[in-house]
């Protein structure tokens, strides 16, 4: 095991950067943001961040080609961008995020090559957490505090730095800079002891809760429970597992390019087609989608892998509050 | 205040569908809106510095309803305001009005305390007490109000069916909000443009800021996400965000009732109030104007006078 | 300022098809100098301009924006100037306020036999754009 020293956390980040994008948590007004990594910039790595660090694998809006018409021929270039990066400072949470992407953006039948490109060339770095927030529920979805699983290094807050593991080769390969240092004995203990008062109890009993949430399809839980959403994507936009988009083109000055960008199922226009039907009209059926994708229909599809992390994230930045864990209650004891 | 209020809903249930007020949220620093249908659920209304939810932005999507909501004197200048616009109808809506002091900012809340893993909170004549695992904190009131409190014109609703407690006099002429407006107007507009790509540079275009104003009723077939006519790209750029923030602002105009949700649902901590309030402030001067205050009032931008004495003549 | 190079900008005008639009004609029968550089796009009425347009007129590249109609009272629509001009006013004193330099948005009025008029105008208000420089608020945005 390896310790780094909070203090040789700048170097690290410098010698970083001349080989990778680096991303790092940073502080701005009352908000956590990932930006990249610039000499002077002070990572957070204390915090959660307001926003995960979706957007380095899932940006919010990427071009997928640019074509355009060079007389009578149509050219197309395909533009993807890939370039070696580190995500610095993520949380249990968020690498989990990532591993709910890769069952989608990385199928083998059909992979998505924007997202596989970019995933292939990131490196995750993972503080785990000692303290979670009271939002924080990802014990009940599955993950945990000091979840390991979709990291490549994960760093164990102790006094004056981190202790390191490497659980991937990408991993691995970070340890080799001189920041690392092999860890004390007293180190190792201290991290056991932290470990043992860092587990976090599950709220509640998810099991069943597919079966749970079918039944309750026609039920006027929805209305109910839906009623002060007020249809914006706070909510999705922050969510470390939500990986909805829309494609558009757009024209530019040489031709057009195709984007991709975000879309949230909370969102009106989210299922309204072209013939003017909405399927999903009013507020009741699309946090109905919400739920159901991620605790019927994703789990479904992927053994079971229920698409919430549990970061809390979409309950503090709701306008009005929601909370999923209450609409889980409901859930999980409805038709009893 | 909220004994009278828990009464006053009591006795006017039965003809409403529901009753909007502010129940208990998933933390002791949240309250939440909450949906009374039956009498047992009376109960669970509250009142304190924790409500700051607009509860009229929910008024629109509930046409047809006879509804009742709880309303402070900012929310009650939205109910007003949607009034004069014929979006709802007097009769639809019964108002309960509870006159306010000030209404909690998280965010400055959040540079004293860890507002993440606050266990209790308790009020005492003028303060907050916030105790978090580590510490307990006693904080004045006045220091972590919204700053629309601290200058708040109107405390006391403007229309309500019943009063729920003693008017409260006018604070001030909104003086915090429009020193944020004259700060920006001491920076050069090219200062001022690099403010803006700096704060709007972290806009997810979430349109939280949108769904949450009361007069917002269009969002369903927003402007800013047509395609025909295409006014704003979906890239992910600052000029989209800064667009979005200005086509916002302007169709707001002369009906934005400065109530400040927009700044406070935007999950990115983005100073939204102070775009609207400088266009707030303009109308004020041109038209002596002011949304959501005079009922009938038609919005100075759907209206004209053939002589304008506040407008100049162009200089050629 | 001197020195200041005599590129062409990107200046648009919208000019209302009865009055202005009419003025700026006359002005080129008569054969009065007008700038190169003012690029004029012909609507019905100045109260066909929607604020929005002079913003992404600015946000497409404009260093400059002029909208003209008819004399307040002249309007061939009747109204439509009067709302043009409370809408025109409020933008002119929102913009500087999200960064557009006073003096790059103007509005105004020309009738369509003020020929000269409209020279002293478009010229003018074309030199001011000129002493202020290309508005280069968008230029790190790609």
């Amino acid at each position: 095991m390896k310790f780094l020293k909070r203090e040789d956390i700048p170097g690290l980040l410098g010698r970083l950067s001349e080989r990778f994008r680096v991303y790092v948590p940073v502080k701005r007004a009352e908000v956590v943001l990932w930006r990249p990594w610039r000499e002077g910039v002070q990572p957070a790595l204390e915090h959660q961040g307001t926003e995960p660090p979706k957007a380095v694998l899932f940006p919010r809006s990427e071009t997928l080609l640019r074509f355009g018409c060079e007389r009578k021929e149509v050219q197309v270039e395909e533009t993807i961008e890939a370039p070696p990066t580190v995500i610095f400072g993520s949380r249990p949470c968020d690498a989990r995020g990532f591993l709910i992407y890769d069952r989608v953006f990385l199928d083998e039948g059909n992979p998505d090559p924007y997202y596989r490109a970019r995933r292939e060339a990131t490196t995750i770095v993972t503080v785990l957490c000692l303290d979670p927030e009271r939002t924080c529920f990802c014990s009940t979805v599955g993950g945990g505090p000091l979840d390991e699983e979709g990291s490549d290094l994960v760093l164990l807050p102790l006094e004056g730095g981190y202790l390191a593991k490497a659980l991937t080769p990408k991993g691995e390969a970070l340890l080799g800079d001189g920041a690392f240092v092999e860890a004390s004995e007293g180190q190792l203990s201290e991290a056991e002891r932290l470990r043992e008062r860092a587990k976090m109890e599950p709220l509640l009993e998810l099991d069943g809760i597919p079966e749970r949430f079918n039944e309750s399809f026609t039920s006027d839980l929805w209305e109910r429970v839906s009623q002060k959403c007020i249809s914006c994507g706070a909510c999705t936009f922050l969510c470390p597992t939500c990986y909805c988009f829309n494609i558009t083109d757009e024209r530019t000055p040489e031709g057009a390019e195709r984007l991709r960008n975000w879309d949230a199922c909370m969102f009106y226009h989210y299922t309204l087609e072209a013939s003017g039907h909405n399927p999903r009209p009013t507020k009741a059926e699309r946090y109905r989608n919400r739920i159901g994708h991620k605790f019927s229909y994703y789990p479904s599809l992927y053994e079971g892998l229920f698409a919430c992390c549990g970061c809390g994230r979409c309950i503090k930045s709701c306008p009005v509050s929601l909370d999923i864990r209450e609409v889980l209650r409901e859930l999980v004891s409805y038709g009893k | 205040m909220i004994d009278k209020l828990k009464e006053a809903v009591r006795e006017h249930l039965e003809e409403l569908e529901l009753v909007i007020g502010y129940g208990e949220g998933y933390d002791p620093l949240h309250a939440t809106p909450i949906f009374v249908r039956r009498p047992e659920e009376v109960d669970r209304l509250l009142w304190n510095p924790l409500c700051v939810y607009n509860l009229a932005t929910y008024l629109y999507g509930l046409k047809g309803k006879k509804v009742g909501v709880v309303v402070k004197g900012c929310d009650s200048r939205s109910v007003l305001q949607l009034l004069n616009e014929g979006l709802i109808s007097r009769e639809e809506v019964f108002l309960f009005g509870l006159p306010c002091s000030g209404v909690l900012d998280l965010r400055k809340l959040a540079e004293r305390v860890d507002v993440g893993r606050v266990e209790e909170v308790s009020w005492q004549e003028g303060k907050i007490l916030v105790r978090t695992r580590e510490k307990e904190e006693t904080i004045p009131l006045e220091e972590v109000l919204q700053d629309r409190c601290l200058s708040c014109p109107y405390p006391t609703p403007l229309i309500y069916d019943v009063l729920l407690g003693d008017p409260l006099p006018p604070k001030g002429e909104n003086e915090a909000l429009l020193r944020q407006v004259k700060e920006l107007e001491e920076l050069t507009p090219p200062e001022r443009l690099r403010y803006w790509k700096e704060e709007l540079e972290r806009c997810i275009r979430c349109y939280a800021c949108r769904n949450a104003c009361p007069l917002c009723v269009c969002q369903d077939w927003c402007a800013a996400e047509a395609r025909d006519p295409h006014w704003i790209s979906m890239r992910d750029g600052v000029k989209e965000k800064w667009m979005w923030q200005v086509l916002h602002a302007l169709h707001l105009a002369g009906r934005c009732t400065g109530c400040g949700e927009c700044e406070r649902a935007c999950p990115m901590g983005i100073p939204l109030l102070r775009i609207r309030m400088k266009i707030n402030a303009e109308l004020r001067e041109l038209f002596d104007y002011e949304a959501g205050v005079k009922e009938g009032e038609r919005p100075p931008l759907l209206t004209y006078q053939v002589s304008e004495p506040k407008i100049e003549e162009p200089k050629w | 300022m001197s020195g200041m190079e005599e590129r062409e900008r990107r200046i648009v005008g919208f000019l209302c098809n009865w009055c202005s639009y009419g003025g700026a004609d006359t002005a080129g029968v008569a054969r009065l100098q007008q700038p190169t550089d003012l690029r004029i796009l012909r609507v019905p009425c100045s109260g066909r301009v929607n604020p929005l347009l002079v913003v992404k007129a600015f946000l497409e590249g404009a260093d400059g924006v002029l909208v003209s109609g008819c004399h307040p009272g002249d309007c061939h629509y009747v109204e439509g100037n009067y709302y043009a001009r409370r809408r025109l006013e409020l933008l002119k004193r929102f913009l500087p306020f999200m960064g557009i330099e006073p003096g790059r948005f103007e509005y105004t009025w020309v009738s369509s036999s003020e020929g000269q008029r409209w020279q002293k105008v478009a010229t003018e208000f074309v030199e001011e754009i000129h002493r202020l420089g290309p508005f280069a608020g968008w230029e790190d945005e790609g």
